[in-house]
């Protein structure tokens, strides 16, 4: 029996990546998307004999809800999941808010918005508790969740109606040409929130979660929980959403169609946002960069003259393009 | 102090009807390098599961510092002081190691020193994990385990995917393990890692602990004497009484293959069936034979090298290229192959709808017939006819062959047919495969079971590390077969 003598080759250490290409293959997306969002702004800037704070304040805050709706979309992506309940959430949270506010005084009404907040995390947390012990498929368990919230909502609200008080809605989403309100909105959820979860080991868990299971139970991970963790946050959002929306509208809306297709932009949003649907990578930013690019689209088409319904074919196209070329510049060379 | 750092008792574990352990008895005293041998589905990777509370075992008992511990979690179990390296890597790919590391709750700046001791301090934690190639995974995933200064440390197949220097570094480890008086189970297929770096060996045979000896006592044979035990001796009579296997024609082998590149760095595959033989193809997990019966189907594209089908080059972009030239596979996975939750008939006639290729609607006749044929001949049990999933092991065995009856084919490639297949059914298939050949097909087989190789087949090629490594004629025995994949000379008889 012949030991073979043992090659003493040195195994060379892998060459680290260049930081430019590591930015390239985590940043990029990101950069992307706020690429065509500025081509986007200064075109309709240019539209406009008069780009001001008014036309600021109206992208921004009419975006507001969808950027929130996008953000709770993508926690849930990101874990691997997908939730087809945040529009109905978001009906059923403006719904309650709109009716418990009407003719209130500020205090109460701000404390109103808190609760409202509460509820659907709680709502939310339910669902994933749901998801998650049942052993159901995500979107199953969120597409019954969201009948039952369109009809919760219909219970609350049984038409348009309700109210809220006129300094709330400049608190959440400015005067009439005051853009900062809505814009420190998002940027401080995206700053206060979402940055410390990322960062905390439970946000590094949701990541491990959705990108794979097995290995991140082999981890140590409690796969269970954070995925239920992950809907609470989503609720988090998508209660914000309904608030920002009563603060918008004055109002409250219970159609069930506003909330279906809320949710479908809302996987719009993250898609073009550059998260990968199998979950596991993407951030919080892209997918609310990619919220404003989508609702910039009707009013340029409007400002040139188009018919404004084609916007819905327009945002299409612009999807299937942009993820085409994502995905040719993106994906690397075939791993394993 | 007790004796024992890990003990375990009559530790059992079963997933539905398959058991996977019966009762293993395994200690290991502090101080001690304990090798964890077996053949492939022997338990070994279930018992280190159970250790490291991935799986929670049916019966028995496991025993740390003497204490009886119960490992709910692999936290748990890392609280106990077990730290795992396991098969296959634990770290998450869309995550850096570092974010990966504060996962599991290490402290980098732990792994960084560890990496250093191993000489590998070069490796830049920040990096996606999917960017590392797989032997510094391997050792980052050591260099994570050592982190939590573990008590026992189990390594399962770590050195299966490192290069030599690599593997030197591991055992620097044990040593120093020993040197700590801390313990390593280690699980290997290459024996002459065991023999020189292993204390105490237990050999695990169809879930039980038959053997524990000093692997430098007995040597290899020994080894592999405890890890084949009786059974391969018992059935060889069984074999075959048939003759120099149908006489082969001179005509061109059905398949060639020419150093064919299962992955860039290996030395390349090469070997021929003919038509009418059976080629049996042996080989420890993980040296490329899953790729290797891909590639031949069509479904992976090879690095380099070249498929000859009846003379002709076959480059096939897609399965649908290797069938059409009569190149069909029979995975391992079953449920794989199978539309589980189709009828028998519609899962046969799959690819005959290929075949007929004709436009416009099915001709439901032909088609019923020809499925009823293929039935008939392979005696397919029609009870639970409605759904494939819910046919037996064997039955779906037989439709992923039978599929390919009905459709025809001139080279049939199975890769470990019988895999959890029950004994009576197993015959049934060798049978059909003695059958298939003496028809004329050209067959290769890969099998996890060595015996089948003298059962079945003409002829037996051991693959190891992506290159064929020996030929020899099916009444090699299996010891020779064993050294041999495990890339060892074979002594001349």
């Amino acid at each position: 029996m012949s030991t073979a003598p043992r090659a003493v080759a040195a195994t060379p250490l892998p060459r680290p990546s260049s930081r430019a290409n590591r930015f390239r293959r985590r940043q990029g997306w990101v950069v992307g998307v706020a690429l065509l969002l500025g081509v986007l702004v200064f075109w309709r800037y240019s539209q406009i004999p008069a780009f001001g704070p008014f036309e600021i304040r109206g992208i921004v805050a009419g975006t507001m809800t969808l950027a929130l709706l996008a953000m709770a979309q993508t926690v849930i992506v990101i874990s691997g999941g997908i939730d087809l309940s945040v529009g109905a959430m978001m009906v059923l949270s403006n719904c309650i808010a709109a009716r418990l506010m009407l003719d209130q005084d500020l205090g109460p009404v701000v404390l109103i918005a808190l609760g409202v907040v509460a509820v659907a995390m709680l709502l939310s947390g339910l669902i994933g508790l749901v998801a998650v012990v049942s052993g159901v498929p995500d979107i199953v368990v969120t597409l019954a969740a969201s009948f039952i919230l369109a009809g919760l909502a219909l219970v609350v609200l049984e038409g348009p109606g309700g109210g809220t008080h006129p300094r709330f809605q400049e608190l959440m989403v400015g005067g009439f040409d005051q853009p900062l309100p809505s814009l420190l909105w998002l940027a401080g959820v995206l700053l206060l929130v979402w940055v410390p979860f990322k960062r905390s080991r439970l946000g590094i868990a949701t990541y491990a979660v959705g990108s794979d299971r097995a290995a991140a139970f082999l981890s140590g991970v409690r796969v269970g929980r954070t995925r239920v963790v992950a809907y609470v946050l989503a609720g988090f959002f998508s209660g914000m959403a309904g608030v920002v929306t009563t603060a918008f509208t004055g109002s409250g809306e219970p159609r069930a169609s506003i909330g279906a297709t809320a949710t479908l932009t809302s996987v719009a949003a993250v898609v073009l946002g550059g998260v990968a649907l199998m979950g596991g990578s993407g951030t919080l930013l892209g997918p609310v960069l990619a919220a404003f690019c989508l609702s910039l689209i009707p009013p340029l088409m409007l400002g040139l003259g188009w018919d404004p319904n084609y916007a819905e074919v327009a945002r299409g196209i612009i999807i299937i393009v942009v993820v085409m070329i994502g995905g040719l510049v993106q994906v690397p060379r075939r791993s394993r | 102090m007790p004796a024992h750092l890990l003990q375990t008792t009559a530790v059992a574990k079963a997933f539905g009807p398959v058991v996977a352990l019966r009762a293993v008895d395994l200690s290991v005293a502090p101080g001690e390098v304990h090798a964890l041998l077996g053949a492939n589905g022997a338990g070994k990777s279930t018992l280190v599961k159970i250790l490291t509370g991935v799986l929670r075992n049916d019966g028995g008992t496991v025993a740390v510092n003497g204490e009886p511990v119960v490992l709910a979690s692999p936290t748990e179990s890392r609280a106990k002081g077990l730290a795992p390296v396991y098969q296959d890597p634990a770290l998450i790919r869309d995550l850096t190691v570092e974010r990966n590391l504060r996962l599991t709750g290490v402290d980098p700046a732990l792994v960084r020193r560890e990496l250093a001791e191993m000489d590998l301090d070069g490796l830049d934690l920040d990096e996606q994990v999917r960017d590392i190639p797989l032997p510094f995974l391997r050792m980052l995933d050591l260099a994570r385990a050592l982190a939590f200064d573990p008590q026992l440390l189990l390594l399962d197949e770590i050195t299966a995917a490192l290069p030599p220097d690599l593997s030197e570094r591991v055992f620097a480890i044990t040593r120093r393990m020993k040197q700590r008086n801390r313990s390593v189970l280690f699980i290997s297929h290459r024996l002459a890692e065991v023999r020189e770096h292993c204390d105490m060996c237990t050999v695990l045979r169809d879930g039980r602990n038959v053997a524990s000896f000093h692997p430098g006592e007995g040597g290899e044979a020994q080894i592999v004497a405890a890890m084949l035990g009786e059974a391969g001796a018992a059935v060889r009579d069984v074999a075959r009484e048939r003759g120099a296997a149908g006489d082969r024609t001179g005509d061109a082998p059905r398949l060639v293959v020419r150093d064919l590149l299962i992955d860039r760095q290996d030395a390349g595959v090469s070997f021929e069936v003919q038509a009418g033989e059976v080629l049996g193809m042996a080989a420890l997990e993980g040296q490329g034979q899953d790729r290797l019966f891909e590639i031949l189907s069509g479904n992976v594209r090879a690095a380099g090298g070249e498929i000859l089908v009846d003379g002709r080059p076959l480059r096939a972009r897609h399965p649908y290229d290797a069938i059409r030239r009569g190149v069909v596979l029979v995975p391992s996975n079953r449920l794989m192959a199978l539309l589980p939750q189709r009828p028998i008939r519609e899962n046969i006639a799959i690819p005959l709808f290929n075949r007929l290729r004709r436009w416009g609607p099915i001709n439901m006749g032909r088609e019923r017939r020809q499925v009823q044929e293929a039935v008939t001949r392979l005696s397919i049990d029609t009870r639970a006819a409605a759904q494939a999933r819910r046919l037996s092991g064997g039955n779906q065995q037989k439709l992923t062959i039978g599929r390919w009856l009905a459709a025809g084919f001139r080279t049939l490639l199975l890769f470990d047919p019988t895999r959890g297949i029950d004994v009576g059914t197993k015959h049934q298939i060798y049978d059909l495969i003695r059958e298939l050949a003496d028809g004329g097909a050209a067959i290769l087989l890969f099998t996890s079971e060595l015996r089948e190789i003298a059962l079945v087949c003409d002829r037996a090629a051991v693959l190891h590390n992506g290159a064929i490594v020996a030929e020899m004629p099916p009444t090699a025995s299996e010891s020779d077969l064993l050294t041999a994949a495990h890339g060892l000379e074979v002594t001349a008889v």
